[in-house]
This record gives C-alpha cells, structure tokens and sequence, in this order.
C-alpha cells in the first residue's frame, strides 16, 4: 500500500472497494442476520444539511378547536388524551390502533424464535401483520414437517393464537418465486388459515418493491449448503468470494395492465381474502397507487425509501428511492387512494402522526417491531405498542381531534416543503 | 333422489358414503351408466367429425395455473418438482404439432377451497373432455359444443331410458336442449342481469357460483356466456384484438341451476402476448419453459374446451351433488378413497 491519500475524497471506501470487489457494494457479510440496515436518523444518509422532510415537518395544534367542543357536548366534560380513539379499520381489517407490522420474510433477523414472538404479540395486539415474500421456498409452508420456528405456518399460528376476536388480520405476500410455490392458494386452502378466512381477517399482498432498495427483490445471504437448495429457484451470485452467496429474489416486471391484472385474478381467484398491493417510493408512486386503487386493492402499501431490511446493497438505502414525505405529496396531489398504508422507519408517535396528517390511515413498523421484540420476547412488542399509543393519543389530542382519521395537513408544518402551506 | 334441480339438495353436504354402499347403490349404478353413454356417445361424435383420442399425460414440470383458488399437488419426480394435471390445456395445445383436431378424456386434480365441498358442484378429482382443433375460432368452438352436448344427451335419453326412470329424472327437462339452439349472452350482459336481481357480481370477475346458479335457475336449456374479462382467466385465452379487456372465450351453463358445465376458448399463440399475458396473471414465465420454447417456435392457433364429465353427468342424471357421478369421489378436505 502506498502512502498516497486524498483528503476530502472518501479514500477509505475506495480503498475497501480495492480490496473488497463486489462485495464492497454491499455491508460486510457477517452482520448479515444480526443488523437491520435502512435510512439513518436525520443525518449521515442525508446529502450535507439536508433531513429526512419528514422529520423537519412540526407538527403544528391550533389555538381554536371546534372538534374538541364537538367532543365536549358528546362527553359532557372535558376531553383528554384518553379520550381518543385510536381503533381503525386497515386494509378491511379491525385494528386497535393505526398500526401494523410490515413484511417480514424470509431473512434470517426474522426468522426462528424471534419471527414466532413477535407474531405472538402483534397477535396479542390486535393490530395487522403482513407475512413475508420467499418464505415457503426457503423455509417451508410447515405441513410436511419443516422447522415449525421458521415455516410460514408457524407464523400464521401463533399470531391466530393469540388474536383477539374481530380484531386484527394477516396479509401474505407471494414473490415471482412464492408463485411457482403457490403460496396464495396454499394458504387459502390451508385447513388451519379457515378461521382467519371465515372471519375476513386473511389478505394477500402483492409486492411490487419495498423502500429500502427500490426496483430490487429481496435479497439475503446464504451460505453454501442453504445456496445449493433453493439454486434452482433463485438468482445466486458469489460475490462474497467467502463461500456464502447473494441470493436474488425477481423484483417482477409491472406496467399499469399488468398490475391492474393481476389485481383483478387475486379478487377472481380469491374473492374471500382481501388484496393489498405494496409499493416502493417510485417516481410514478401515485400513478401505480391510483391503477391499485381503481383495480380494486382494499389497501395500498407505501414503503418509503427510509425503510429498513435485512440486506441490501449501500448505494441503495443511501441514494435510492423518494422519501416517504415525498411520496405522501406526490400521492395526496394526485388523490391518495381510499386506505393509504406507509411505512419507512416508524417508532415513535410524532412521525406516526404526521403521516397520518398527510394522507395515511395506518403506519407499518419493520425495524422496530423487531427490535421491540429482540428486546423482550414475551412483550417487548406490547409495552413498546403501549408507549406508542400514548404518544398517539397525547399528540392527536393536541391538534384537538380524537380520531387518527380527523388528522388532515393543517395538523403539520413546515418551512420548506413543497406542497404543504403553513396552517392559518 | 329427487328431481326439481339441486335447490332442494339435502345430500348435498352430507357426508359421502363408504365405497361399498355408494358403489352398489342403484343410484350410483344409473349415473354411472348414463356417464358411461354421455362418453360414447362424445366418442362416436367426435371420431365421425374427424377427431383423434389422444391419452393426456398425468404429470408434468407444470399446469394449468387457471383454477380458482385451488392448489395444484406437487410431485416428486426423480428430485425435480412436478406437478399432477389440473388440466390438459398446455399439452392440448402442443398436441396439435401432431393432428388438427384431437381430444382426450383426462383426469385433473385440483386442492379447491374448503368451502367448496359444500357448493354440490365441485371435485377435488374429476374428469375433462377435452376437446382443441387448429385453426378454429370461439365461435367454431361455441358450435362445435352445441352439437356435442346435443348429441351426447340425445343418444343417452334414448338408450337408457330405464335407468332416468331409475333415477326419477323426467326427460323433458331436455326439450328445449334437444332442439339444438342454446342461448348465448355476454359476460356483461350476465353481470347486468345477475345486479338487476340484486346479486352483487363483479363486473371484472367470473361469474361467482352463486350468480351462476341464479342465471342457470332462470333458464329452460343451457346457454353461453362469453367474452369474459382478462383478470378472470388463464393467459391461454386469446384477448378480442377488436375489444380490449375482452377475452374470445365462453362458458356452457346448464339449465335448472345446475351451474357450469363447460369452458372453452380460443387460444393465444403468439409468444410475446402469452409471455405478457403470464404476467399479468401474475405467473413467473420462467416454469412454462418447455411450453414457451415450443410456442416461440411455433404452435397452430386453435380454439378448444373442456367439458366436465361429472358435472354434465349430473345435469343429465338431475343429481343433487357432482360427487353422485363419481366412483370414487373426492371432495375438498374430505379424506376418501
């Protein structure tokens, strides 16, 4: 190594690259399974001086409040921030609060004991959980008796365990390689999915991208004997040079009568499950949304590029993909379809709060139900469901409503982001 | 037995009886024997119109992916997955290379969703006629049917008039069919009836089996329903280059409410639109392979249907169930020999 260096210039990383190949695309392979990658807060993915917009939104209380009066004459007293109602009903599903748990796949941070409690707990909660693409090709559906921790049915069990009645729901996805497995037609002719189904609380998603690497399909890392099972069914790649692999999952190719199609074949061919369609932050996020919408999609999922992963390449989160504000814009102009789902690292009340005001009827938790999780397997969810609810309730009750769905964008605020005025 | 149409159904969703006592019930016999004639009679019909019986395979790398909801069942063959028939339309179509006109009596297996074992109309196991000629339109196909059906129930009305008094089935519910004109609407126009009724139908769906049987109730002789929309069929259904959205197929629903009997179409052979139409069928291309590099190197046109043969057995017997008219019937999640 010579001792030349360029100050300014990031040396470092081209210096990994020199060393690396391919796989310095990607964060190193070993902490693949134990780090969730995604957008970071508030800076360093952020070009110099810039926020992510939805962070630098405030979120903005009038002084004047006829909805809190219209509460008052309803209570006959004063009302607090108990007194909002936070049940909401998500893609044709009843949930306790504008929540739910976004797509977990086949990656293994989901997998195993940790993916069985939080759909535990996500069950315990009442609120909406969507089960992963590629999990039946990797890890099995669970009837012919594959490791129950990581097969799809596992999942779907113990979240049905512990739901609820009339409340809460599963959508599953089903990826290009999904379809050869016909997860969709396992699941709606699976004996133990018949209560979810009798009951309206079963859908199935459609995925067309996710946030946190727009215009890919999922990928994980795989070591060599895990590679050689599923070769056959995915596109696998050495670039590690270390013996595991990249393994691809097709993103699927889409135009608008494709999506309106397939759209239509889930209501032909499903007609007792509801559809969701999830998108990634696409340029023409609104149009996609709007053919979902008109097709007929009961929910249309919005994964912002600030949404995190198991695995993706760096360019990606980093570079890729409109911010979840952005998004809300773009697809508010237009008309946001009738229940707008986002997520794109949700935790906590304020940013919940100001998705809500611009058009979302429910925001997704990825990286932190499985933290929340990871934390206490038995109610690291719940308490962390608890805390959020809280937030939910006192900031709802600020801006003097108490529905997430009176929220509008006079509840938000800010200097520079386009499309959205200052209230008053 | 009874025989004012599967409405008063009560063995509908009883269970099925053991092999012995369904087997040697005089019922079972008479349907059997009818099903027995509908098939030589298609046979004769179709050999004398210049037809080929061909014997379908039972297995392959890959199926009909066009059934509703139903799961397809996976073999192990040798390590590689395959997958039981749920029906023969890729093979129909390649097997034109070999003949113009062809047909085959073929098994399928299709895991249809539980609450279908209920619906008096739905085999987890049956039977198709498949019938594919080169060269033809939907509408030779619709004709083609017509005189089949015609043929079929003409011959077995009158060979075994014993076994419909067996079975208290009064023959002159085929006045009309025997005649040979069926009716014929549109799926739009099925859609406009079945909402003026007050059943809530899709206009972008299949005609849910309710909505079906409403129609098939409200009719004296089977009909057709044609020009379904794309999002409600396989990709093998050629789009109406005329009527975008549309596709040139049909359905034969029988009268009396016994529901469909048929579905036919004609077929797409053009690689890129069936490539296109796979995705938007949300099928991965990829599994059709050998299908696709034999239509990329070229495949005749055609038009073709499947009739199914418990199904049309059931009409004919009056039958209150399709499971009457198997052997050895196997319902959704109902575990039988």
């Amino acid at each position: 190594m010579s001792d030349l260096s360029a100050p300014g210039f990031p040396e470092e990383e081209v210096r990994r690259r020199a060393r690396a190949g391919a796989a310095a695309a990607f964060p190193p392979p070993g902490e693949y399974g134990r780090v969730l990658f995604g957008a970071e807060h508030g800076g360093a993915r952020w070009p110099e001086g810039e926020h992510d917009p939805l962070d630098t939104l405030r979120i903005t209380p009038p002084v004047l409040m006829p909805q809190r009066l219209a509460r008052l004459i309803d209570l006959g007293r004063e009302p607090d921030y108990r007194d909002v109602e936070l049940t909401t009903t998500i893609g044709g599903f009843t949930s306790a609060l504008p929540v739910y748990v976004s797509a977990l796949g086949s990656t293994r941070a989901a997998g195993g004991d940790l993916g069985l409690a939080l759909s535990r707990q996500a069950g315990a909660l009442g609120i909406p959980m969507v089960i992963g693409e590629n999990v039946v090709p990797v890890n099995g559906y669970g009837r012919q008796g594959e490791a129950v921790d990581r097969a799809l049915l596992g999942r779907l069990r113990a979240y049905a365990e512990q739901l609820p009645d009339g409340r809460g729901g599963v959508a599953v996805q089903q990826s290009t390689e999904d379809a050869d497995a016909e997860v969709w037609n396992l699941v709606y002719t699976d004996p133990a999915a018949l209560p979810l189904l009798e009951s309206g609380r079963l859908a199935f998603e459609l995925k067309l991208g996710q946030g946190a690497k727009p215009g890919l399909g999922g990928m994980t890392v795989l070591d060599a004997d895990a590679a050689a099972r599923v070769g056959d069914r995915y596109g696998l790649d050495d670039v590690f040079g270390d013996g595991r692999v990249l393994r691809s999952s097709t993103p699927g190719t889409f135009t608008a009568e494709i999506l309106r199609q397939q759209i239509r074949l889930m209501r032909n061919n499903f007609p007792r499950a509801r559809v969701w369609v999830k998108l990634h932050p696409g340029r023409d996020v609104a149009e996609a949304a709007r053919v979902a919408a008109e097709a007929g999609a009961d929910a249309v999922t919005v994964d912002g590029a600030e949404g995190g992963t198991g695995w993706a390449p760096e360019a990606f989160p980093a570079q890729v993909g409109l911010p979840l504000a952005e998004c809300l814009r773009r697809l508010a102009a237009a008309g946001p379809p009738p229940c707008l789902l986002v997520s794109g690292r949700m935790w906590e009340g304020g940013r919940a709060v100001k998705s809500l005001a611009l058009g979302a009827r429910a925001v997704g938790l990825g990286r932190a139900a499985l933290l929340a999780t990871a934390e206490d397997p038995q109610t690291g969810l719940i308490r962390f469901a608890e805390c959020l609810a809280l937030e939910l309730r006192l900031l709802i009750s600020a801006l003097g409503k108490y529905a997430p769905a009176a929220l509008d964008r006079d509840d938000v605020w800010a200097p520079y982001f386009p499309g959205i005025p200052a209230a008053g | 037995m009874t025989t004012d149409g599967p409405t008063a159904s009560a063995s509908a969703s009883a269970p099925i009886p053991d092999p012995g006592r369904h087997l040697t019930a005089p019922t079972t016999r008479s349907a059997l024997r009818i099903q027995h004639q509908l098939l030589f009679s298609a046979r004769e019909f179709l050999r004398g119109n210049g037809f080929t019986e061909l014997l379908p395979p039972i297995i392959g790398p890959v199926t009909d992916p066009g059934s509703r909801g139903s799961k397809q069942v996976d073999v192990d063959f040798y390590g590689h997955r395959y997958k039981l028939m749920t029906s023969a339309i890729l093979y129909k179509q390649a097997s034109l290379l070999a003949f113009d006109k062809i047909f085959c009596i073929a098994p399928n297996v299709r895991l249809e969703p539980l609450e279908t074992a209920g619906t008096s109309r739905h085999l987890a196991e049956f039977h198709q006629l498949d019938v594919e000629m080169a060269g033809a339109t939907r509408d030779d196909a619709v004709r083609l049917v017509e005189e089949l059906v015609v043929h079929m129930v003409d011959s077995t009305v009158r060979e075994l008039p014993k076994e419909f008094a067996e079975l208290g089935r009064d023959v002159d519910a085929f006045t009309e069919l025997l005649k040979g004109s069926f009716g014929r609407m549109r799926h739009a126009e099925a859609v406009a009836e079945l909402q003026e009724i007050g059943h809530p139908q899709s206009p972008d769906a299949e005609l849910d089996w309710d909505g079906e049987a409403l129609l098939s109730a409200r009719r004296d002789r089977p009909f057709f329903v044609t020009d379904y929309p794309k999002g409600s069929r396989g990709f093998y259904d050629r789009e109406d280059p005329e009527n975008p959205g549309l596709l040139r197929n049909f359905d034969l629903i029988a009268a009396e409410g016994y529901g469909e009997l048929c579905s036919g179409s004609q077929r797409t052979n053009d690689y890129a639109e069936i490539v296109t139409r796979m995705r938007e069928t949300g099928e991965n291309p990829q599994k059709y392979r050998w299908y696709l590099d034999l239509v990329r190197e070229g495949v005749p046109g055609s038009a073709g249907f499947g009739i199914g043969v418990e199904r049309l057995t059931r009409y004919v017997a009056g039958l209150d169930a399709v499971w009457q008219a198997s052997a050895f019937p196997k319902l959704a999640g109902v575990v039988s020999p």
